[in-house]
């Protein structure tokens, strides 16, 4: 074992030692092998020594391994495997980063609106929708995420891969749409509350608590109906669920492109076989009426 | 400074209350609910008398002799069920037309599939419509029969009035949109953003469960919150129980819309309103109004907020008759079918004004 001038052992020097002693150990598998199939390894084919095509895949697999430790165990061979494998580290930290990068910044959204409990709440009003996380979210994914479901693919079922990218990205882009969409809906439930605190301490201190727990709910229910009131007659929510509808409907036509992929191997016919011949049929039915009518008429 | 004076032990008091009104309630509900409960829609005893793919045309068996000339087509949405029509004993609008003697005739548009997702407005009211009209006019050998519309049925009867108005005697429409250009009503606000032609590609028809989640969105605070509360302070009462079932059986029963029918009804109506500027084209002919000459009642709710009085009022102003009146119900978009109160303005008015031009 090498040795460097202080008396440790580098990892090398180490790596080459296991590299050795694996070459000597698939060289002696080797030769116990053919010491048990009875067969030299000069032997040429006869007769009785004719070898199964088993032991010459095994032979040769035992051999390539030999082969291998042997390389392995050269000085210079572990260095350039260093080498190429560390860029494999440097792809990984860039997507730890992103990763990381993007997690810090939606936590800066959540730390401003936690920031923002506690101070007083106007009614019927929706201040910036608190949309921000989301948009937070979907430009990390749009950014960071997204192109490597894009990648152009290769071989004979590219258009296959390149349909199971595109309703893996539309899946994503729903899921982030709908979760916006549907707590812009909780939104008015969670402003009522506040302002339903806020109308029971004025209450409170004019002394004109009802006494009737109906009451209550009656009021919080048309602070509520007010607020939803106000939030869907926004064009921001009209945008909003516009578009969830648009990235739903994407997602709706991928996956049917990627279902049809996989029932064309099945006797089911799809969607889109359907749709031609009912198409047809609708022609073929109208053409029929107009003719008879015609026919009546005559 | 004297601490403000809060009623705790009466709140208390009254939520005890209520809590044992609640057991109550509860206790009793099992009876109901487990019970014999009535909840059959539409039990106004018709026949089939004429089908068309998917669409039949029923008419109701007389209840008393027939005492107008003329018979009456009444045509529904083709959103949700005309078995609102007849809901129950005592808010049937058909059965207040067969007590008066009408000769009552209604559609039935089915629950369309995949298959019809290629119809259009035209085969709706050129096709299914124009040939239930001609069946009826057969069957009694007139020309013209009286037509009455109920909603987007509303709207196709107008388009149809106006097309064929050699067909029809008198023109009725309830709560029927016609100018959609408003900002008075959430669908108006919320239709103008849609991209139809992509909804269309991915969902082939407009489906129904869709359409019901829209509608429920209009107000989830009343609609999804408080309904549901109302019911369950109400869960002991056969009769509420009955009445509550039966409505959510007909509100949740949506068929779907044919895909190129939903789709010229947004582009055309909702985003383009083609309809009160005489431009919209239907089977290639231009749907001008002013061709509809023969007498209109135009019946609207007040607090209707599907169809606002925005969008029903002007279709008076814009037709050519010169017979026509228009009357506004203090009531919602349903309620004017079904509430007790409006079964006394509405069916009522509606026999009243047939009878004065049924010669």
């Amino acid at each position: 074992m090498s040795q460097d001038k202080k008396g440790t052992i580098g990892p090398e020097s180490l790596l080459e030692a296991w590299m050795k002693s694996a070459a000597d150990f698939w060289g002696s598998m080797a030769r116990m092998w053919t010491g048990a199939s009875g067969i030299s390894e000069t032997s040429t084919t006869s007769k009785e020594g004719d070898k199964s095509r088993v032991q010459e895949s095994m032979e040769s697999a035992l051999k390539m391994w030999q082969t291998l430790s042997s390389t392995m165990g050269e000085p210079g061979a572990m260095d350039s495997l260093f080498q190429g494998t560390s860029a494999l580290p440097k792809i990984l930290m860039k997507m730890a980063q992103t990763g990381w990068d993007g997690y810090f910044h939606l936590q800066q959204q959540w730390l401003e609106r936690i920031g923002r409990i506690g101070q007083r709440t106007e009614a019927y009003k929706f201040e910036s929708l608190d949309q921000d996380a989301f948009k937070a979210w979907m430009e990390i994914y749009e950014k960071e995420f997204k192109q490597f479901l894009n990648i152009p693919q290769l071989g004979l079922t590219r258009f296959y891969q390149e349909r199971i990218g595109r309703f893996t990205d539309k899946f994503n882009l729903f899921q982030g749409a709908m979760a916006e969409f549907m707590y812009l809906v909780y939104l008015p439930m969670e402003k009522s509350f506040k302002v339903m605190q806020e109308k029971v301490e004025e209450l409170t201190k004019e002394e004109r608590l009802p006494e009737n727990p109906q009451d209550y709910y009656r009021m919080w229910l048309k602070i509520l109906e007010g607020h939803y009131m106000t939030l869907f007659k926004s064009p921001e929510y009209s945008q909003i669920q516009s578009k969830t509808l648009n990235v739903m409907e994407d997602f709706m036509i991928a996956r049917q492109e990627f279902l049809q992929d996989a029932l064309q191997s099945l006797p089911i016919p799809t969607n889109k076989d359907m749709d031609e011949l009912y198409k047809d049929l609708h022609h073929l039915k109208k053409k029929v009426r107009e003719l008879s009518k015609k026919v009546d008429k005559e | 400074m004297a601490q403000p004076k809060i009623p705790v032990d009466l709140i208390l008091e009254k939520l005890a209350e209520d809590a044992e009104k609640a057991q109550e309630r509860a206790k009793k509900a099992p009876d109901v609910l487990l019970g014999p409960l009535n909840t059959d829609m539409a039990t106004t005893p018709s026949e089939i008398v004429y089908e068309e793919d998917r669409v039949k045309v029923r008419h109701y068996l007389p209840v008393t002799e027939t005492k107008f000339k003329t018979p009456l087509f009444v045509v529904y949405a083709l959103i949700n069920r005309e078995t609102m029509l007849d809901l129950q004993q005592g808010r049937s609008v058909v059965q207040n037309f067969l007590k008066e003697g009408i000769d009552l005739y209604m559609n039935d548009w089915g629950y369309p599939t995949r298959k019809d997702k290629f119809l259009t407005i035209d085969d709706h009211v050129n096709g299914y419509m124009d040939n239930a009209i001609d069946f009826i006019r057969r069957r009694h050998n007139i020309a013209k029969i009286n037509l009455m519309g109920i909603c987007i049925g509303g709207t196709f009867s107008v388009i149809y009035a106006a097309l064929h108005p050699e067909k029809i005697k008198n023109l009725i429409t309830t709560v029927t949109p016609f100018d959609f250009d408003t900002d008075t009503g959430l669908l108006h606000i919320w239709m103008k953003e849609i991209d139809v032609d992509k909804m269309m590609d991915a969902f082939g028809n407009m489906p129904g469960d869709l359409m019901n989640f829209g509608f429920l969105l209009l107000n989830p605070a009343r609609l999804v919150i408080d309904k549901y509360v109302g019911f369950t302070e109400n869960i002991d009462k056969k009769d509420f129980v009955e009445n509550f079932i039966r409505m959510e059986k007909w509100i949740f029963d949506s068929p779907d819309v044919p895909g190129e029918t939903f789709r010229q009804m947004i582009k055309d109506w909702y985003q383009k309103n083609l309809l009160i500027q005489n431009k919209m084209v239907v089977g290639g002919k231009r749907v001008d109004v002013k061709k509809i000459t023969m007498p209109l009642l135009n019946i609207f709710g007040e607090f209707d907020h599907l169809v606002p009085p925005a969008a029903a009022s002007p279709l008076a102003d814009a037709v050519g008759s010169k017979d026509t009146e228009t009357l506004c119900i203090p009531t919602g978009h349903i309620g004017i079918y079904v509430s007790s109160k409006s079964q006394k303005a509405f069916s009522p008015k509606i026999v009243r004004w047939l009878k004065e031009r049924d010669e």
